[in-house]
């Protein structure tokens, strides 16, 4: 089986190729081999389920009161103790917390993070992990506290890694946990492969209401990859619909993971969280002693500090580094002064060395980011590693839009925000574009819709761009006549039909979790979306999981939105790229006015092309004023018409009136329409609204 | 006595002078000759001293559902001879003339006198000549003027209308609207069709020479045959006049509560063009000049009142409403009755202030000269207008109607009026000499003004 794996891997899509088995696993894997061919760590769209975030708050003051009667789950598993902590034990827990910065020998270190769907509590389990262990004062505590971005706040979800340092006293020996956070959307799975990679365990926690959800086998496999060892954590027991059995059941049967051990807690009540401590002791291997050992450390994260440079967060695999060393970057040979040593407990707290197995950061007055990229190794200049650690592929954004300023001025603003944000989002890529309707602006390329939104939305908010942003769109690949071969995402590059051999998209194997009642509403949604039907299993009585085939920019629109309301909210759902396919594809263009109006052309299937013609004609035949002559609106393939609607030129705009010579308001009434026509793109004589446009993006978000 | 013949405005002047401060900016009033010939006509004339007076009548049976103007509904009562609400008006009105101040120290008697309203023909033929006096006294008035008023059918019999021309009244607009009893009823007219024809025989037998037919299109229910015979029965009466409003549909009217323009039962915006192509057609057969937007006249008798407004002309106005333009500042007077008569006690105590609609720029100007003239059949004077406003606003125009000069909207002309053909207008980004006005067609270029002038305002302020 496990030679299957990577035929079924995209090279490009390797976003963590760390080699299998550096210890073997522990696992029993075979009643889950259908699922590790889905088991890569790309894009997965969950966009509508953090907004649940809140609720879930109010839910919980009804909770409390059912807490006892919930307690009585019976069965396998590690049952929390009734009650949380006694005061004192919280108390001498803190008390050890405060010791953090003391060495503990490297036995005794754990480094683990935690893997689950979105909204079954990861960071709410991370905060009573920081709470309990006195990481972070109470006075301190906030919920989220690792998700310090507003936006992460705000969505209730984990965009960046975050890392904290726990010192946890299990039978009087001092642990050293290192806790790193991670995503939990796998658009952000870049940023969970690099943690998996710094770590040895990981909490896989499960909500106890809801069970295994897509997201919650993707990261799963991401951990197997990783050889971690995984302690599953059924959590939200507390709420009056857990079924914390049915869950474990769920777990072995899917994942094939052994749930006899299972952690029941309830991180929102504080139940279970000592258990989960003495875990992660027990279970989570130490790191491999390798102090001795020349110094690689591989770097998992970067910022940039306007006081201090580049600041590099990494893992140490071998040897340790001090403060004043000299260090070399192997893949960029650039070499600096560590000025600054230390860890995340979650700030930055200095110390003198770090030894291997540990997880900490270092300033050097790195200028440019450039010169300590993630996954690069650092060593000592002195004293070299013969190898660097093998390092993470560059990830290959898959969804693309245009992104322009509504205020033309602002397009340097847009650059330098883009240029920021790259600093410490590497899969965030852009070029300068050109569009007659829009301006300048950007192509930017994403891991998926989401990235999308958030980087969207960060631009609009920590730097005040205002934006328009054209329909997501995929690369194509295009083979030409001439033998070359053109990667192409903007439908108006796309070389002209007669240099065209064949043009393929990318394609996504899909999985959908569903209850059996959804199947056949989401079935014909796959279909619809050109899907191919490859399996359906059902993997308990109730819950089925459908495996389709089919191409991403189906998925880019409203597929998510579709699969939620169609299966009124219980379906969830995991994608990965699984290659390129030729596909019957033509680009449709828009003329108004027998010109072709290159912003609005978009690349869909043959058989699509009447139906998103049709819509589009219709969208701009509403939204474009008319004029003073007829302004036919078509959508063509290449010289063909395929679509047509015609805007009747405006008969009479007079004002005919006796006005006594009071010419103001009618003065007034004309500047109001001069201002309209200010605000207008002229497509040839067509005077076409800025509305206009963004209108017929969203519609095609929405059709295609 | 009546005073037809001018007053010398001398026989007062060292008495005014004293009174009236230098209002305005206007220097070139006190400047040698030779330095005013240098001032561009366009923008000298909106500040050379008014020639032209409205007066504002502002009351009427009734309020007609398409009407927003300021008016006071005085009830149906047939006698409003002896009502005090109007000779208490007039009063203020007259106040105001007097209270006036005067743009400078050398000024025309006025040529063109507007009595509009409202319904001007509801105000005792007494109390008319009491505002004529007060103007007459304050600025004189030419032995010729043009004395217009606006005259409803029912509101006056052929006494009245000689007694009316006897004060000086020369020029009658008659308040017709439309022939059809039911949309007369439909729009709130105070009078029915019977009185439209005695209306227009008073003012045939008293011998009114200049008098206009006004008419309104697009009424609800208002059906292309309906139209045509309106039309008909105008050309039939045979005024020297007409004048074509087209409806409309303003906000805070009964129209505006039950009707959106270009839906049942109002015309569709189809419909409402033929309308006005009707109207532009039939009347044009019948020997009428086609010679604003919705102005129409038989050779010679267009309404030199309202040319002052279409040549941004400046222009006094008084009463209720109105709006005046002297030395290049339009004011409008308070619409309601209360603050209009506190505005002239103000004005008689000094304190009231004209002004403050602020510093007229050029290119408000150029804006204000663009739009007026562009709803005349002259057009706009592309060499003044040059002279006035530079080169390069002028090309940039002409090059923004050049798709609307090909389609024949928008037509050129040279010296003589004849047409320049539009591949000749704008040749090489620079003025071609031999164009000297620019107009709007007859009637497709009229139908569109607003697109049209909206499209000059864009080029004049971007």
């Amino acid at each position: 089986m496990a030679a299957a794996i990577p035929e079924l891997y995209p090279p490009k899509l390797v976003l963590s190729p760390k080699n299998l088995s550096r210890r073997s696993h522990a696992i029993n894997l075979s009643s889950c081999s259908s699922y590790f061919s889905s088991a890569k760590p790309e894009f997965q769209l969950l966009r509508r389920e953090y907004f649940s975030a809140g609720e879930f708050h109010v839910l919980h003051k009804l909770r409390r009161y059912s807490l006892k009667v919930c307690c009585r789950a019976t069965g396998a598993g590690v049952q929390p103790k009734g009650a949380p902590p006694s005061p004192a034990e919280i108390e001498s827990a803190i008390r050890a917390g405060k010791d953090r910065l003391l060495k503990v020998p490297s036995s005794n270190i754990r480094n683990f993070c935690i893997i689950a769907h979105i909204d079954h509590g990861k960071s709410t389990l991370a905060d009573k992990l920081l709470q309990m262990t006195g990481t972070v004062e109470t006075r301190e505590m906030k919920e989220q506290f690792l998700d310090n971005m507003d936006l992460e706040r705000e969505r209730g979800i984990t965009i960046k890694l975050q890392a904290a340092r726990m010192r946890y006293v299990h039978n009087n020996e001092p642990y050293c946990l290192n806790l790193i956070d991670t995503p939990g959307h796998v658009d952000f799975s870049y940023e969970v492969s690099r943690s998996l990679a710094a770590c040895e365990g990981a909490l896989l926690v499960v909500d106890a209401s809801q069970g295994v959800e897509a997201q919650t086998l993707a990261n799963v496999y991401l951990a197997l990859e990783n050889n971690l060892e995984i302690i599953p954590v059924l959590n939200k027991i507390d709420l009056p619909g857990a079924e914390p059995e049915r869950v474990c059941r769920e777990i072995e049967e899917v994942v094939g993971l052994d749930c006899s051990d299972a952690i029941y807690c309830s991180a929102k009540e504080g139940l279970g969280i000592t258990e989960i401590l003495s875990a992660i002791v027990q279970k989570v291997p130490p790191p491999p002693d390798a102090a001795e050992r020349p110094l690689r450390a591989l770097i998992f994260d970067s910022y940039y500090d306007a006081y201090r440079g580049v600041i590099v967060y990494f893992r140490l695999i071998d040897g340790c580094i001090k403060r004043g060393d000299r260090i070399l970057f192997m893949a960029s040979g650039k070499d600096y002064y560590a000025d600054e040593v230390g860890f995340l407990s979650p700030n930055q707290l200095q110390v003198d060395q770090l030894n291997a197995g540990e997880v900490g950061y270092l300033s050097a007055s790195i200028r440019s980011v450039a010169d300590a990229r993630v996954g690069d190794t650092i060593t000592h200049y002195s004293r070299k590693a013969e190898e660097s650690l093998p390092g993470y592929k560059e990830v290959t954004p898959m969804v693309f839009c245009g992104l322009f300023p509504v205020d033309a001025d602002q397009f340097h603003e847009l650059r330098d925000a883009l240029e920021k944000l790259q600093l410490n989002d590497s899969a965030l890529k852009f070029e300068p574009e050109t569009s007659s309707a829009m301006g300048f602006g950007f192509r930017c390329g994403f891991l998926g819709l989401l990235h999308m939104e958030i980087v969207q939305e960060r631009l609009e908010r920590e730097y005040n761009l205002s934006l328009i942003t054209t329909a997501p769109s995929v690369v194509y690949r295009v083979t030409c006549t001439s033998g070359d071969i053109v990667d192409c995402s903007n439908p108006s590059l796309l070389p002209e039909a007669g240099n065209r051999r064949l043009i393929e998209e990318p394609y996504v194997k899909i999985e959908m979790l569903t209850p059996k009642d959804y199947i056949g509403a989401l079935m014909e949604l796959a279909q619809d979306r050109r899907g191919e039907f490859k399996e359906i299993k059902f993997i308990t009585e109730i819950r089925a999981s459908l495996l389709y085939e089919l191409p991403l920019a189906e998925m880019v629109g409203d597929f998510f939105d579709q699969l939620k309301s169609r299966s009124k909210g219980y379906a969830s759902m995991e994608y990965s790229f699984i290659g390129y396919r030729e596909s019957d594809l033509i680009k449709l263009d828009i003329q108004i006015n027998g010109e072709p109006v290159e912003p609005l052309s978009t690349i869909v299937h043959k058989d699509k092309a009447y139906a998103v013609g049709r819509a589009l004609t219709q969208k701009l035949k509403e939204l474009i004023p008319r004029q003073m002559f007829k302004v036919p609106i078509q959508a063509c393939i290449g010289a063909k018409v395929i679509a047509s609607e015609a805007l009747s030129a405006i008969r009479k705009d007079v004002l005919a009136k006796c006005y006594g010579g009071d010419i103001t308001r009618k003065k007034k009434l004309l500047r109001k329409q001069a201002e309209g026509k200010k605000r207008m793109k002229a497509i040839g004589k067509v005077d076409v609204p800025q509305e206009a446009f963004m209108a017929v993006l969203k519609l095609e978000k929405e059709v295609l | 006595m009546l005073l037809k013949s001018a007053y010398a405005p001398l026989l007062s002047s060292a008495q005014r002078l004293s009174l009236s401060t230098v209002t305005n900016s206007l220097t070139h009033q006190q400047c040698p000759q030779t330095v005013r010939q240098n001032v561009p006509v366009l923008l000298e004339l909106p500040q050379l001293p008014p020639a032209s007076a409205y007066v504002h009548l502002p009351f009427c049976r009734k309020r007609c559902h398409y009407c927003d103007f300021p008016i006071i509904a005085l009830g149906s009562s047939s006698n409003h001879e002896h009502d005090p609400r109007i000779s208490s008006y007039v009063d203020t009105l007259c106040r105001e003339i007097r209270a006036t101040k005067l743009p400078s120290s050398s000024f025309p008697p006025l040529e063109t006198v507007f009595l509009g309203g409202g319904t001007p023909s509801l105000v005792p033929p007494l109390l008319v000549s009491s505002v004529l006096d007060a103007l007459s006294a304050k600025f004189g008035l030419c032995g010729d003027a043009e004395i217009s008023m606006e005259m409803d059918p029912g509101t006056f019999n052929a006494a009245a209308m000689k007694e009316l021309m006897s004060l000086g009244v020369n020029r009658v607009s008659l308040g017709v609207q439309s022939f059809q009893a039911e949309l007369l009823r439909s729009c709130g007219r105070a009078h029915g069709v019977d009185e439209i024809f005695e209306a227009v025989e008073i003012v045939k037998t008293c011998g009114v020479e200049n008098w206009s037919v006004d008419l309104i299109s697009s009424l609800p229910h208002q059906s292309p045959a309906m139209w045509e015979e309106s039309l008909q029965l105008t050309v039939a009466a045979g005024p020297t006049h007409v004048s074509v409003y087209d409806l409309q549909v303003e906000q805070d009217t009964k129209f505006g509560v039950l009707y959106t323009p270009g839906e049942f039962p109002l015309p569709s915006e189809n419909q409402s063009a033929d309308f006005y192509k009707m109207a532009s057609t039939m009347l044009g057969n019948a020997g009428y000049e086609h010679y604003e937007i919705s102005s129409y006249c038989k050779s010679g008798y267009r309404c030199k009142h309202n040319s002052t407004y279409w040549k941004n002309k400046s222009f006094y106005a008084f009463g209720l409403g109105s709006a005046s333009h002297i030395g290049g500042v339009r004011f409008s007077r308070p619409r309601r009755l209360k603050d209009y008569d506190n505005y002239v006690q103000d004005l008689e105590n000094g304190a009231a202030d004209t002004r403050s609609d602020g510093i007229v720029e050029n290119k408000d100007l150029a804006m204000d000269v663009t739009m007026l003239s562009l709803r005349t059949s002259d057009g706009l004077d592309l060499r003044s207008f040059r002279e006035a406003f530079g080169d390069s606003i002028l090309v940039s125009i002409l090059e923004v109607y050049r798709p609307y000069l090909d389609s024949g909207l928008v037509i050129c002309l040279d010296e003589q009026r004849r047409n320049v053909a539009a591949d000749e207008v704008v040749v090489s980004s620079s003025f071609n000499e031999k164009l000297a006005y620019l107009r709007l067609s007859d009637p497709d270029g009229f139908l569109l003004s607003n697109e049209l002038i909206a499209l000059a305002f864009g080029v004049i302020s971007p």
